[in-house]
């Protein structure tokens, strides 16, 4: 289950403070897997058109971006049919995922 | 009596526009007064960049829970990039006659060679030109000559990805000058790897 992060199942557990608090600074990532954000690692995610986005399942959190070309119109790549995902995008964090 | 109501109609468009300016003025003045009296409810989502393997910036936060991310973009949608992937800049004075999207032999067989080498998983070719005749004849010329480079591509077993024509819209160097104009007549080919 993608909620169960370890991490917070560790917090919840020792009841330390500023867990589950308003998280104030939301460029870096914390807990086991803690990192600043430019370390995720990407996969290409093909969308039912055939074009390309960032996938990043970086643990507990999932990021998806469109792929733009220089002129800001969508790369389509054609690496992988429509609703397939390709790519290292699982490998940025430690936290196990198994969905 | 027609042609003087048209001319009525013609003009009214335009006073509309002005008044409804007017209005418009009225209502930022107002509302830059009001906003420094209201008070925003919401929370602060400062984002960090990351950037992604084309070299191009995204905005990304991650609230403790969730993540979340979106191409940092300007206000013309145009990626923020700090390095492109353009793999290829095929002169067009080299391929093609004045007007002409006909590549000669010597060309083609350039491309072929280029396109065997540069192994990109798929291509996007752009073609452009200098401003010199009209924009839509120019839009029509480089998206003539896109396709012909693409042709050739396809025909070398390159995937392509997309083909467009910019004409005149995407310069990339000043067109007061004669080596200015040269180096906008161009194909650009944009390598997805």
């Amino acid at each position: 289950m993608k909620f169960l992060k370890p991490a917070l199942v560790l917090c919840a557990a020792s009841l330390v403070a500023g867990c589950v608090d308003n998280k104030r600074n939301k460029t870096v990532d914390r807990g086991i897997d803690s990192k600043h954000l430019s370390q995720l690692q990407a996969g290409i995610w093909i969308d039912p058109k055939g074009c390309d986005h960032w996938i990043i399942d970086d643990g507990a959190e999932g990021y998806l971006s469109q792929r733009l070309d220089k002129y800001g119109k969508p790369v389509c790549s054609g690496t992988a049919p429509p609703n397939t995902a390709t790519g290292a995008y699982k490998s940025g964090s430690t936290v196990s995922d198994p969905i | 009596m027609t042609g003087g109501l048209s001319k009525f109609a013609r003009a009214l468009p335009g006073r509309m526009a002005a008044a409804v300016m007017g209005l418009a003025l009225a209502i930022s003045a107002a509302g830059a007064a009001a906003a420094q009296q209201t008070t925003v409810i919401g929370e602060r989502y400062a984002p960090t960049i990351w950037v992604d393997p084309d070299g191009c910036e995204h905005w990304v936060m991650d609230d403790g829970w969730e993540g979340y991310m979106s191409p940092h973009v300007n206000r013309q949608g145009i990626p923020v990039c700090r390095r492109g992937n353009v793999c290829g800049v095929m002169n067009t004075d080299q391929l093609f006659r004045t007007d002409s999207a006909h590549i000669s032999s010597a060309g083609r067989a350039r491309l072929v060679n280029f396109f065997h080498q540069a192994n990109a998983v798929s291509y996007i070719i752009t073609g452009h030109t200098d401003s010199r005749a009209s924009d839509q004849y120019n839009m029509g010329l480089s998206l003539r000559r896109a396709n012909a480079v693409a042709r050739v591509a396809a025909g070398a077993g390159a995937r392509i990805a997309d083909v467009r024509g910019y004409g005149e819209r995407m310069p990339k160097a000043s067109n007061n000058t004669a080596a200015g104009m040269a180096q906008n007549r161009r194909v650009e080919i944009i390598c997805i790897r």
